[in-house]
């Protein structure tokens, strides 16, 4: 037997490279494994590298989250808006059940919620900043540098006025005189006066009123906002979420109260609308390999920055103006006299001059602007709709952005903010025992009864209602000032923004999730159910979800994204597999008149079955080998030098502008097992047919 | 049939034809019928009421707060101004000219708002709380007579009138025969949509010094919103007051100077 088979090898190595058709097929399974274990182990980067980002951004790789909760945790957001989420009334009653497991490494406290972000436009934030300084003028007398503050935001002001005549006059050209109502065109002759202005000084609040409430509302309003923030303990999250990276600015200093902003949502909503044209139109040029003039989107982002100058001109104050203007005349080389002309002809680019004009839009104008409509360090100001019924506002200081390296390109990941706890529960609006009191008291002196809306009419107005349609009210004196002058005094509060909370007020308090870390996270299936158990057993009813359902709408896209990978792996496999079996076959058949002699000569079936299987086998051995070798080594040099992101969508994939894919035995062996398998496979059937041919047929085939 | 037979048929065929239209009201009947309504409600001089607010919402504890409404009917002006629970305190509204401004002392801004604001988030507007002005603002049709309860109502349609900011552009008002008060209104949005239900079960009326005759005001509106059918809410006005008013009380810096 021993002798036989190494007959056969030798006839099966005497064949490898003498027979032509079996170099053909080597080269086959050759590339069929360089397909295999390049695409399998592409396949496996991709699917960490994506779960690396959810996990490593906010999920972490276990979510807790109230059982009583009507919704599914979406960190990242679901269909149709936020979560309905219970709250978990305590984070420092779950911890110690979680932390005491000895697969969790942290628990981090969180919590998402949406608030609608709306600012008045530009004309009221300009006087609502000149209001502030003449408060802090009444509260702290007038000094020179408050005076210079004051008399160049009126300037400001005035300039605006100046500018919304103009419009005046040019919608009269345009739309004869229905544009705007004699009342609101008389206010604006009077804002635009000289007595006006001389006048100012003497009652400068009631001056602010006349503006506030007749000049502002004849523009446009303000934007409104949709913000998305998690609330967590934030420097917790900082040490934990490997992917976070501060972009700019400064973390929020321990302990405090204050906003990171996601890079993605500055950007997108908050930066000057002409800027983040020019920012997009610069990224579809050298990341898209885009140009301006074949890309509708691009030609239309250039025409609205040449059109839509109003936001730049009515930033600017009469001496940034002039300053702007001598700017963009000297790099245009025009004698222009109007702002929004030269601002017109600048934004004019195309692929020639757009590098250029970017560099001097960054050099040259945007000093003299405010790129953001909100600055790094400033304090925002969030209302939100509470759960208790009642809208709270915050204001909130935004220390700097950040992102998560892998998702900054992500626009679901992007709409996510960072906010301190303390800010969140206040947003959130828990109720304490003490405000449930009030609320219960208030209620039982009003004497209010329930109607409901099914029969409110029949119980108001009925028969039996006892209703009294008219009735004599006694004259009351209402002390106002009494009642208010007690209610009031809670308002007197602590500075919040500079207040430092200790770890236990950060953690005493409500919040809607909590992720968790595993040190060894191959036990996630087994953790989660240990955890469920012991929370069981420590009275608490709470979910346990892993970090792709909790991810939401992400965890889901990730879900689709490995599906469509997996499915284009699966279908290379097949058409590496069609491809093998039908050389297989034609080689075999190929090989009817030699098997034919052979069997002439008295050839066993089973020694050609043998021969033609044995060669197979090391036909696939020998090329396989070689190509799951390159396949290696293609791999290794892809690990090192990195696949970048040719487009946007590849930043999902990649997570990041560069894949670094990496190659494990496993990948290896299974591209290796398949060939083997499949060459076998294919050869068996042939073989089997080759072996039924009798001697004679096989020679009177023609060659 | 006989002379005498036939004219009293003919009276009577007049009389039953005529019957209707005699019922249905002339539109300047009806706008007599709005003016009526706005001026009832109307006091010459100031006016400050002390009010409760009740929101209900579906899984969700109620909302109840106290709250101060003064108005200066003379030049349309209007603040509210919350005084319970604490958290609330100092929040207000303020409406100047055809501005509505919302303060929240805790954030120290001023923030312009729509007509169709919900006052602190429950289902009422501003309009609730003000002035009525009916027949200013809308143009009314007669849709005939209708039973409410143990009350006869005139119904009525009222379409805003062109280029006025209202936050419902139809309305339709149960208007109780007897009495002149309404009894029940409905609010639509210009899509034919009904938004809201308000009821009107109580009136209360007060003899006023400035106006020189009673003022009246609805002691109870119960407001039924009709697109998130679970909520719903109460304001009581528990108490009014018609002495005069600080003269800068309209003003932001006076609401600023409440939470200072």
């Amino acid at each position: 037997m021993g002798g036989h088979f190494r007959l056969l090898l030798q006839v099966a190595f005497r064949n490898l490279f003498t027979s032509k058709i079996n170099l053909l097929i080597g080269g086959i399974i050759f590339l069929g494994t360089l397909l295999v274990v390049v695409g399998g182990a592409l396949l496996d980067s991709m699917d960490s590298a994506m779960s690396r980002s959810i996990i490593g951004s906010v999920a972490g790789h276990i979510q807790v989250y109230s059982d009583d909760s009507k919704d599914e945790l979406g960190l990242f957001g679901n269909m149709g808006g936020e979560p309905d989420l219970a709250a978990v009334d305590d984070f420092s009653r779950i911890k110690p059940v979680l932390e005491k497991h000895p697969n969790v490494k942290t628990v981090v406290p969180m919590g998402t919620n949406g608030a609608l972000i709306t600012s008045g436009n530009t004309v009221d934030l300009t006087l609502a900043r000149l209001r502030d300084l003449y408060k802090k003028r009444a509260e702290g007398g007038e000094t020179p540098a408050l005076r210079e503050n004051i008399d160049s935001l009126k300037a400001h002001v005035r300039q605006m006025v100046a500018i919304m005549e103009e419009d005046l006059a040019k919608s009269r050209e345009l739309l004869s005189d229905t544009a705007r109502t004699p009342e609101e065109r008389e206010s604006l002759a009077r804002a635009r006066s000289e007595a006006f202005w001389d006048g100012f000084e003497q009652d400068p609040f009631s001056a602010l009123e006349f503006l506030e409430n007749r000049i502002a509302p004849q523009i446009p309003d303000g934007d409104m906002l949709y913000l998305r923030y998690a609330g967590t303990d934030l420097d917790r999250f900082q040490s934990t979420f490997d992917r976070m990276e501060v972009v700019d600015g400064q973390p929020v200093p321990h302990g405090q109260r204050g906003m990171l902003l996601s890079k993605f949502f500055y950007e997108e909503y908050l930066k000057l609308k002409t800027a983040r044209r020019l920012d997009m139109i610069k990224q579809e040029r050298e990341l898209n390999k885009k140009t301006i003039a074949a890309d509708p989107q691009l030609q239309r982002w250039v025409k609205e920055n040449q059109t839509q100058t109003r936001e730049i001109v009515f930033q600017l104050d009469p001496i940034k103006t002039r300053q702007v203007v001598e700017r963009l005349q000297k790099v245009l080389g025009s004698q222009e006299p109007k702002l929004e002309k030269l601002l017109s002809s600048f934004l004019t680019t195309d692929d020639a001059n757009f590098d250029t004009r970017y560099a001097q839009f960054y050099a040259e104008l945007a000093p003299l602007l405010e790129l953001y409509r909100l600055r790094l360090g400033d304090s925002l100001t969030i209302t939100a709709f509470t759960r208790s019924g009642y809208v709270q506002s915050v204001n909130v200081k935004v220390y700097g952005t950040y992102q998560f390296k892998g998702l900054e390109k992500s626009a679901l990941a992007g709409a996510l903010n960072l906010m301190d706890l303390m800010s969140f529960r206040d947003l959130y609006g828990y109720l304490t025992v003490d405000k449930k009191a009030e609320l219960v008291e208030l209620q039982k002196q009003s004497g209010v009864k329930a109607v409901a809306r099914e029969n409110a009419e029949e119980a108001l107005f009925g028969e039996e209602s006892g209703n009294n349609l008219v009735a004599d009210a006694t004259p009351g004196l209402i002390n106002d000032q009494e009642s208010l002058r007690g209610a009031m005094d809670s308002l007197r509060r602590d500075d919040l923004t500079k207040r430092v909370y200790s770890q236990a007020e950060i953690e005493q308090g409500v919040v809607l999730s909590s992720a968790i870390i595993l040190k060894d996270p191959e036990k996630l299936q087994q953790t989660m159910a240990e955890l469920r158990q012991s929370a069981k057993d420590a009275g608490l009813k709470l979910r346990v979800v892993s970090w792709q359902q909790a991810a939401g709408l992400l965890g889901q896209f990730v879900m689709m994204a490995k599906l469509v990978l997996y499915a284009a792996v699966f279908i290379i496999f097949i058409v590496v597999l069609v491809i093998i079996n039908n050389a297989m076959m034609m080689a075999t058949l190929q090989r009817v008149r030699e098997v034919g002699t052979m069997r002439a000569i008295g050839a066993q079936r089973s020694f050609v079955l043998g021969m033609v299987l044995v060669e197979t086998l090391l036909l696939g051995l020998v090329f396989g080998a070689g190509g799951a070798l390159v396949g290696s080594g293609i791999m290794a040099a892809l690990g090192h030098v990195g696949i970048p992101a040719g487009n946007e969508a590849l930043y999902f994939f990649f997570s990041g502008p560069r894949l670094y894919p990496s190659l494990s035995a496993g990948n290896l062996i299974a591209a290796f097992i398949i060939v083997m398998v499949v060459s076998a496979i294919s050869t068996l059937y042939p073989a089997f047919l080759a072996t039924r041919v009798s001697p004679l047929q096989a020679m009177q085939t023609d060659e | 049939m006989t002379l005498k037979n036939l004219l009293s048929a003919a009276v009577l065929t007049v009389a039953l034809l005529s019957a209707p239209a005699a019922l249905a009201l002339e539109p300047a009947e009806m706008v007599k019928l709005l003016a009526t309504i706005d001026d009832r409600q109307r006091n010459g001089g100031d006016y400050k009421a002390l009010i409760y607010l009740e929101q209900k919402e579906k899984d969700k504890t109620d909302a109840v707060r106290e709250a101060f409404v003064y108005r200066r009917d003379a030049d349309d002006k209007l603040m509210i101004l919350f005084s319970r629970p604490k958290t609330e305190a100092g929040k207000g509204y303020l409406r100047l000219d055809k501005n509505l401004w919302s303060y929240d002392p805790n954030v120290g801004k001023w923030e312009r708002r729509t007509e169709r604001e919900r006052i602190a988030g429950t289902d009422s507007r501003r309009a609730d709380f003000d002035e009525s002005r009916l027949a200013e603002e809308y143009e009314p049709s007669f849709e005939g007579e209708g039973k409410l309860g143990k009350y006869t109502a005139n119904m009525l349609t009222l379409k805003a009138k062109q280029g006025v900011d209202v936050a419902y552009p139809v309305i339709k008002l149960w208007v109780d025969k007897e009495s002149t008060n309404v009894l029940k209104r409905e609010e639509y949005a210009l899509s034919g949509r009904k938004m809201r239900t308000l009821l009107y079960p109580r009136w209360k009326k007060l003899f006023s010094e400035s106006k020189g005759a009673d003022v009246w005001f609805p002691e109870e509106i119960r407001i039924y919103d009709e697109v998130e059918k679970a909520n719903s809410t109460v304001i009581l006005i528990k108490s009014i007051d018609l002495r005069s008013l600080e003269a800068n009380l309209f003003t932001k810096a006076w609401l600023e100077s409440k939470s200072r």
